[in-house]
């Protein structure tokens, strides 16, 4: 019962979430300043969502002070986003680009 | 603001070029929607509950964080704790869609508002920039396939289990950095993106470890704050985007 519960609570939760200035009578007109700074909402995101893919900070377990360990992912990762970046500052299409450098990233998979 | 048009064909294509840019965003979430299946009845669910979560929540980030805490017996308050700070990001969705959507009837707004995920929004985001206009019919078809491949995915973990975890270690995660790079990117030529771009992606990766919940929809914040003091209101660029292409 409680898991049905759980369950429930999260699904409104996140439906809340998604719908909520989806709701006509909720009367909320973004300013022009408020609309620009949403312009920069899905470049924000995706990248908060990326670059922790590729970059991986360590701050130690707390036992030996303050520790700084910047890791990454391995060169397959590297490369092929660098790959990536290239092809899109350079104009080619995003699915072109999606196609060309996950196809770069597995070939260095098997190969390295 | 009618959503089909009378051209069926144009709709068609419409929806299947939508299907063809969520695929490989929907294909790297695979390894992830088999280990919530597989979790769940690891941690005591019934195969209907596992399933459950991923047709009602679908929300993969929240839904095994949720699992982890339910196994460590964790209470209701932090439970939807979690989950509402991990779907936080959602809202700032939504105050970007609603301009789009507020027309359209409520079925439609429901059906779209219930597949909001980060890759649906940036799947539509990138289309919409790409165009001119917002196409809700091209968003709700990216947001069900990507329904469709989790539900699946979830599944398949109920199914096989953990049998074959080597999943996670394939790199299909890969596939979500070359899409968003590919959907962001093309406009790293404008400032103030570049350094919203470069904002955002270190805050991300330096606070991570002290906010596994929050650090997207901060780090998104602080960055969009950067875009916004380097922007100004005469930025024609932006103004394009909103249908005058």
């Amino acid at each position: 019962m409680i898991i049905w519960l759980s369950i429930l609570g999260m699904a409104i939760i996140t439906f809340v979430n998604r719908y909520l200035f989806f709701i006509e009578g909720f009367r909320f007109k973004p300013s022009a300043q408020l609309t620009r700074f949403l312009e920069f909402s899905s470049f924000a995101i995706l990248t908060a969502i990326w670059a922790p893919i590729i970059f991986v900070v360590d701050y130690g377990n707390g036992t030996q002070g303050f520790e700084f360990n910047l890791e990454h992912a391995g060169l397959d990762y590297l490369v092929a986003t660098t790959a990536a970046a290239l092809m899109t500052v350079l104009g080619v299409r995003s699915i072109i680009v999606v196609v060309l450098s996950t196809g770069l990233f597995f070939c260095l998979r098997w190969f390295l | 603001m009618p959503v089909l048009s009378k051209n069926r064909a144009s709709d068609l294509r419409l929806c299947f070029e939508a299907i063809v840019a969520t695929l490989p965003l929907a294909i790297a979430v695979i390894p992830w929607g088999i280990l919530t299946g597989a979790l769940g009845l690891e941690i005591g669910l019934s195969a209907w509950q596992a399933q459950a979560m991923s047709l009602f929540v679908f929300a993969g980030a929240a839904q095994i964080s949720a699992l982890s805490l339910m196994a460590g017996g964790a209470s209701l308050q932090s439970l939807f704790g979690s989950t509402f700070v991990i779907s936080s990001r959602h809202l700032l969705y939504s105050i970007v869609f609603r301009q789009r959507v507020i027309e359209l009837p409520i079925a439609w707004r429901a059906a779209i508002g219930f597949v909001l995920t980060d890759e649906m929004f940036a799947v539509s985001e990138a289309k919409t920039r790409q165009t001119g206009h917002f196409s809700a019919l091209y968003a709700l078809c990216s947001g069900w396939t990507f329904y469709v491949i989790w539900n699946l995915a979830t599944w398949a973990g109920i199914v096989i289990g953990d049998s074959i975890q080597d999943l996670e270690s394939l790199g299909l995660d890969f596939a979500i950095a070359a899409t968003f790079i590919a959907m962001t990117f093309n406009e790293l030529r404008r400032f103030p993106v570049a350094a919203t771009i470069v904002a955002s992606g270190l805050v991300a990766v330096l606070i991570k470890p002290l906010f596994p919940d929050g650090y997207i929809i901060i780090a998104a914040v602080i960055g969009m704050c950067v875009g916004f003091f380097l922007s100004d209101d005469d930025d024609k660029s932006f103004n394009a985007s909103e249908g005058t292409k």
